[in-house]
């Protein structure tokens, strides 16, 4: 590979990885990946590669106008193709394979749980304040995590999203609805769940998402006290703009 | 039957790993951007006198301000690895570059907040920065005996190249190179980026985590699952308190400590990084010392109460 041909080829590379995350950025898809926070990092990131991809290709035009007169002697190191094409690798993942948020199939490798040992207890006492029906799947797991007296919750009025996950431990007509947390990126990600008590179950798909709302009541799995939701409607809902939770 | 089974479950695994590589590429890709630029100012705007004035040859001096280093250059571990090839090339001495390799991960600004607004100003936040110090001024010390620096770094730079005068150029065209090395650097570590990340995604898709969790009692085995773990997750040092927060009442003091100790001076991505700038003996040593303090450090809290 010639040195103009690795210029060009980089060039297209950083435009399509610039692109790329550009498409992300404007259909919402980010989230699917990374925490919500990090999204500026991100588009100064994209702002960067299309900086970067017209240094290149400005360089490309130099070094082709320049050809004619003297050879030039090049400062920089030589590129291995095979250095180049591994950056494709991203961007046919991206491609390639359709994006779909975690859901129920990366279980077996990532587990779930129907606790949330994931902050200090302080940040639970806000909890009490916000209305019952705005908690999240998240916030009704912490709130049972660090209360001892939970029996307090049973009764309230919950409203929470989720996907559907069908577990061979739970009763005849129950599901779980479940949801993934995400510090960082997908890759830190865990899935957290309430059980479901409703009778149509049968209506319902694996991973399909749903609003779920009905009465919280307090049942023990394992010897940990769990949020149950006797629902009184599950709807079938599209897939929520941010499909993870952010803590 | 079996076989279309076979398929939507190879097919769902296709995705959660296209979903966990892209969700770690996504992350690292600024944070490279931002590496290799700083690698790319660096060689063009400093010259060798200028760092051999900075930084002191005495060994002990030498590793002590390269270990803090990450406080002027706030980098995380795959920013770090370019700009430290760099500062190689300027004359840093082996020592210096080793200890801001390893601590300036955890010993930047941008780190020291991010393990605050987790932990709070505690013991957690005080023994992280104290011990990655310590394990990163050790490994540059071990590296001071080593005078030939030819037996620890690749000759990744040609050799015509070391003799670059940016002095005298205009403002413009040096930015101009700058962003040049910095395309180079991103590609060159950006491939090892891309390898780090498949293999950390296809680990994570294919492992289960909670097994690994559910083994990881006791005071021994907690240890060596966070540490595993920390190589396995490979995030970012400047979001992983927020991971490791996540394993507070599942395991000990000790534990979560070695893996916040561990985990950003080596990862799957961040090891085969190094690969691209030291010899192999050398990143052996770079992987085994921190590792094998970070476990003396889990096991010594594990055991002396905590």
């Amino acid at each position: 590979m010639t040195h103009r041909m690795a210029r060009s080829f980089q060039g297209l590379i950083l435009l399509g990885l610039c692109i790329f995350f550009a498409s992300k950025a404007i259909n919402g898809q980010l989230t699917w990946y990374i925490n919500a926070r990090f999204i500026p990092l991100t588009l100064f990131g994209i702002l960067f590669l299309a900086i970067l991809a017209q240094t290149v290709f400005a360089e490309v035009r130099r070094s082709r106008a320049e050809d004619s007169e003297e050879h030039e002697h090049h400062h920089d190191h030589e590129h291995s193709p095979a250095g180049l094409w591994v950056m494709l690798i991203p961007l046919l993942i991206g491609v390639l394979i359709p994006p779909r948020p975690l859901d129920s199939s990366a279980f077996t490798s990532k587990g779930f749980n129907t606790n949330a040992p994931l902050v200090s207890a302080e940040s639970s006492a806000q909890l009490f304040e916000t209305e019952s029906e705005e908690r999240n799947i998240l916030d009704w797991l912490k709130l049972f995590n660090y209360n001892d007296n939970v029996t307090q919750f049973s009764g309230q009025q919950a409203s929470v999203i989720g996907f559907v996950y069908f577990d061979e431990a739970l009763g005849e007509n129950q599901f779980y609805v479940s949801r993934f947390v995400v510090s960082c990126c997908a890759a830190d990600g865990f899935a957290i769940a309430m059980p479901v008590q409703w009778n149509d179950v049968a209506t319902l798909e694996q991973d399909a998402w749903v609003q779920v709302k009905g009465r919280i009541e307090a049942i023990v799995i394992d010897d940990r006290n769990v949020p149950l939701i006797v629902a009184e409607s599950v709807q079938e809902v599209p897939v929520p703009e941010r499909p993870y939770l952010f803590p | 039957m079996v076989p279309a089974n076979f398929f939507s479950w190879l097919w769902d695994k296709l995705n959660v790993f296209a979903t966990v590589f892209l969700g770690i590429f996504v992350e690292a890709v600024p944070y490279l951007l931002l590496g290799t630029l700083a690698s790319g100012l660096v060689e063009v705007f400093t010259d060798r006198d200028q760092i051999t004035r900075w930084v002191s040859k005495r060994p002990v001096a030498s590793s002590i301000t390269g270990a803090m280093m990450g406080m002027i250059f706030p980098v995380c571990e795959c920013g770090v690895v370019p700009l430290t090839r760099r500062l190689f090339k300027k004359g840093l001495p082996l020592s210096a570059g080793i200890s801001f390799l390893l601590a300036a991960p955890v010993l930047n600004p941008i780190v020291l907040f991010s393990t605050a607004s987790a932990f709070g100003w505690a013991d957690m936040l005080f023994w992280r920065f104290f011990l990655s110090l310590i394990i990163a001024v050790t490994v540059g010390l071990v590296f001071s005996v080593e005078k030939d620096s030819n037996n620890v770094l690749k000759t990744v730079f040609d050799s015509h190249e070391h003799e670059h005068s940016y002095q005298d150029k205009s403002m413009t065209e040096k930015i101009r190179q700058a962003f040049l090395i910095t395309v180079d650097e991103f590609f060159d570590m950006g491939r090892y980026l891309v390898l780090g990340t498949t293999l950390a995604a296809g680990l994570q898709t294919f492992v289960s985590q909670s097994t690994l969790l559910a083994i990881g009692s006791g005071p021994i085995l907690s240890v060596l699952i966070m540490l595993l773990l920390a190589v396995l997750l490979s995030i970012c040092s400047t979001v992983d308190s927020f991971v490791a927060l996540g394993f507070v009442g599942t395991f000990s003091f000790g534990s979560i400590l070695s893996f916040l100790v561990f985990g950003p001076m080596v990862d799957i991505k961040s090891v085969m990084m190094y690969t691209q700038v030291f010899k192999r003996r050398a990143v052996f040593y770079i992987v085994a010392i921190p590792f094998m303090m970070s476990l003396l450090a889990g096991l010594l809290f594990n055991y002396l109460g905590k």
